[in-house]
């Protein structure tokens, strides 16, 4: 019973980091319809200069975090203006190619800058451990998790209450109304494009802290959010948190009651199941966007 | 017209360059490591290691009175990748031997390779034992196997650390696999009990899992295969879970960089390795200096492989006083190398053996070395 107590609340801690990291693909994929495997490389690039801003800028956890959310929502909108733009509205292929390249480019080109070697993060709070009756936390983790609720919520609240996110849903259900009505789509796919980034990089840099950054690691990342941004349903934020805690926790108890060496067949099986019997994921919103 | 004739020049100057470089004024041998991908970081100590080997043979005449010129390609671990290096390497720079691919899983691909167009092949990191036992004529080994490691060492750790319940945890490849179950074996063999085995994957980074079962398995020591940076992340979290148990493994783990990224989780565990910087010896300090002064650390495992493994090959291509592969073949076979960390010889299937390997343990951020022990031949068919 304690250890089922233990596997479910290490589901939750790597469900909930799942579950920001997807949030920033389902903008990405789900509504903008980039099939973007570059999104692990954001998550990369986010650890990459949370280090380098508290490492060698000095910075504090938080300032640090503000400083990554500014730069990488910079770069988010530089690249959706001069490279996704390019190839917006031809199909899935020039963009899966695209960020393909994309990815390649920035792993050795991180790789190139600070080397192979993982670096460390120093967290917002000492990494002690928290007991919970039967079960052990740390505080980071705990922060971590409370972190990712706050910047879901952030982006929820961006999205649904504010003009931009007005924009954003008008642009998404109809491009050609959303322009006759005077929106600048142009900017409207940036700005989510770079929200969708900042996401990505703002887990990064969260996660950095509890683990390490290794700037080889992007693929495993993308993989897991693209499973989770399917299971959940494209471009729907409850589907990306409840597809990522479902992720989380079926990871966590397949790794201790079957085995830890063969966890990541879960993720796929999932997507295989998920495709079969759901094809439009748990929160399918298939029906607001035809 | 005139864009046309410089590049018509510049074809020639380019054609007559290389070959040059070729034909006469060096010496090429082909090393193929990991530089990208989940291993890179070590692959490209390796590669440091054997830079610095060819630095201080050139500074000293070079081979056959000619500079060696090493050309590294990126094998990423992966075969695919380290075959066609292999094929690059001996078809395009024609080197007369090769030095490679880290993984055994690529090392093993690039064998038959190097088998059909005749070029001797050393490894200085592949473990798998079925390696030396293919029966290729033109591959040997300068490194431990699993199993050789398993038996020098099983003895060590049962005396030193007194366990009786030991768990394991290996990395989900065939290097970690084998080493699960080669200490496993040796273990058992001196009365230890198992409680646990699981492996996890390359690259993870969350293993409160694998610890929550670890803690519930009774053990009183746990076994770890594993490299550098999953290695770290799992003792650091290891320690944040509080189990408290004594933990040894093998892999780069006595690294300066093990213990930079592990703080002070890193204190007390043991590691078995077959290089740690602070070996004794005058030859190891020399080394550790020349290594320090080039790269700004001390060299871990890889880092002396890649350099043994140079200054062997090198030792070779001397000895056989041309670059013909056969005669290459025959100098490897009578190679009595004093490395930094021991003297190195080959059986006649290749396995190198008679070199140091030690059990250390990390304190005060630094390696103690507890004991030493030689890697001895393997017994079967030698």
């Amino acid at each position: 019973m304690d250890m089922l107590l233990q596997f479910v609340a290490n589901g939750l801690v790597s469900g909930s980091f799942y579950a920001l990291s997807a949030l920033g693909l389902t903008l990405i994929f789900g509504l903008m319809r980039v099939v973007n495997f570059a999104h692990g490389e954001f998550y990369m690039l986010g650890g990459v200069l949370g280090w380098f801003v508290t490492t060698y800028l000095g910075l504090n956890f938080f300032v640090g975090l503000v400083v990554v959310v500014v730069a990488m929502a910079a770069f988010g909108w530089l690249v959706d203006r001069f490279l996704i733009e390019r190839v917006r509205d031809q199909g899935e292929e020039p963009s899966i190619l695209l960020t393909i390249g994309l990815s390649i480019f920035l792993t050795n080109s991180a790789l190139l800058v600070v080397g192979t070697a993982p670096l460390n993060i120093a967290g917002a709070v000492p990494n002690a451990p928290v007991f919970l009756g039967p079960v052990v936390l740390t505080q980071m983790r705990l922060f971590a998790v409370a972190a990712c609720a706050v910047l879901i919520l952030a982006a929820y609240l961006l999205i649904r209450h504010t003009r931009l996110g007005r924009a954003m849903r008008a642009t998404f259900q109809d491009p050609m109304a959303a322009r006759l009505a005077g929106i600048k789509t142009a900017y409207v796919y940036a700005s989510t494009f770079a929200l969708g980034t900042v996401l990505a990089a703002s887990s990064g840099m969260l996660l950095g802290s509890i683990y390490s950054v290794q700037v080889s690691g992007g693929g495993l990342i993308s993989l897991k959010a693209f499973v989770v941004v399917i299971l959940g349903g494209m471009g729907s934020f409850a589907g990306a948190i409840v597809g990522g805690l479902i992720l989380g926790l079926a990871e966590a108890l397949w790794g201790g009651y079957v085995s830890s060496g063969t966890v990541d067949v879960i993720g796929f099986l999932i997507v295989i199941l998920t495709l079969i019997f759901k094809p439009y994921g748990l929160f399918s919103t298939q029906v607001e966007r035809a | 017209m005139r864009p046309l004739a410089l590049t018509r020049i510049m074809l020639a100057a380019t054609a007559l360059l290389s070959l040059s470089a070729h034909a006469q004024d060096s010496l090429p041998i082909g090393l193929i490591q990991p530089l990208t991908g989940s291993v890179a970081y070590n692959g490209t100590a390796a590669a440091h290691g054997a830079e610095l080997a060819v630095k201080q043979r050139n500074a000293n005449g070079g081979v056959l009175g000619k500079p060696v010129e090493m050309i590294t390609e990126d094998g990423q671990c992966s075969p695919a990748d380290s075959v066609n290096a292999a094929e690059k390497l001996i078809q395009r720079d024609e080197v007369v031997a090769l030095v490679g691919a880290f993984c055994s899983s690529a090392t093993s691909a690039v064998m038959p390779v190097a088998q059909k167009y005749k070029i001797p092949f050393l490894t200085g990191v592949s473990s798998e034992a079925s390696l030396t036992e293919a029966g290729n004529p033109y591959f040997f080994r300068s490194a431990e196997t699993d199993a050789l490691l398993g038996s020098a060492f099983s003895k060590l750790i049962v005396d030193n650390l007194g366990l009786e319940k030991v768990a394991y945890i290996g990395v989900n490849d065939d290097w970690g696999r084998g080493s699960v179950k080669a200490f496993e074996q040796e273990l058992s063999g001196h009365g230890v009990e198992t409680v646990m085995t699981e492996y996890f994957n390359h690259g993870s980074s969350d293993f409160y899992t694998l610890l929550t079962k670890l803690r519930n398995s009774g053990a009183d020591g746990v076994f770890v295969a594993a490299e550098t940076q999953d290695g770290s992340t799992l003792v650091k979290q290891l320690k944040q879970f509080g189990i408290d148990m004594d933990v040894f493994g093998v892999g780069s783990w006595a690294t300066s960089d093990f213990i930079d990224l592990t703080g002070d989780a890193a204190e007390g565990i043991y590691a078995a390795v077959p290089y740690v910087s602070n070996l004794p010896g005058e030859r190891n300090e020399r080394f550790v200096k020349d290594y320090t002064e080039a790269y700004g650390q001390a060299p871990g495992k890889y880092g002396a492989a890649g350099y043994n493994a140079l200054n062997i090959m090198m030792a070779a291509i001397e000895r056989a006083g041309s670059s013909d592969a056969e005669a290459i073949v025959d100098g490897l076979k009578q190679t009595d190398y004093e490395a930094p960390n021991g003297r190195y010889r080959f059986t006649a299937k290749g396995q190198g053996y008679g070199f140091q390997a030690a059990l250390v343990q990390i304190q005060n951020g630094k390696t103690d070395v507890v004991a030493t022990t030689a890697i001895a031949a393997p017994d079967a068919g030698n």
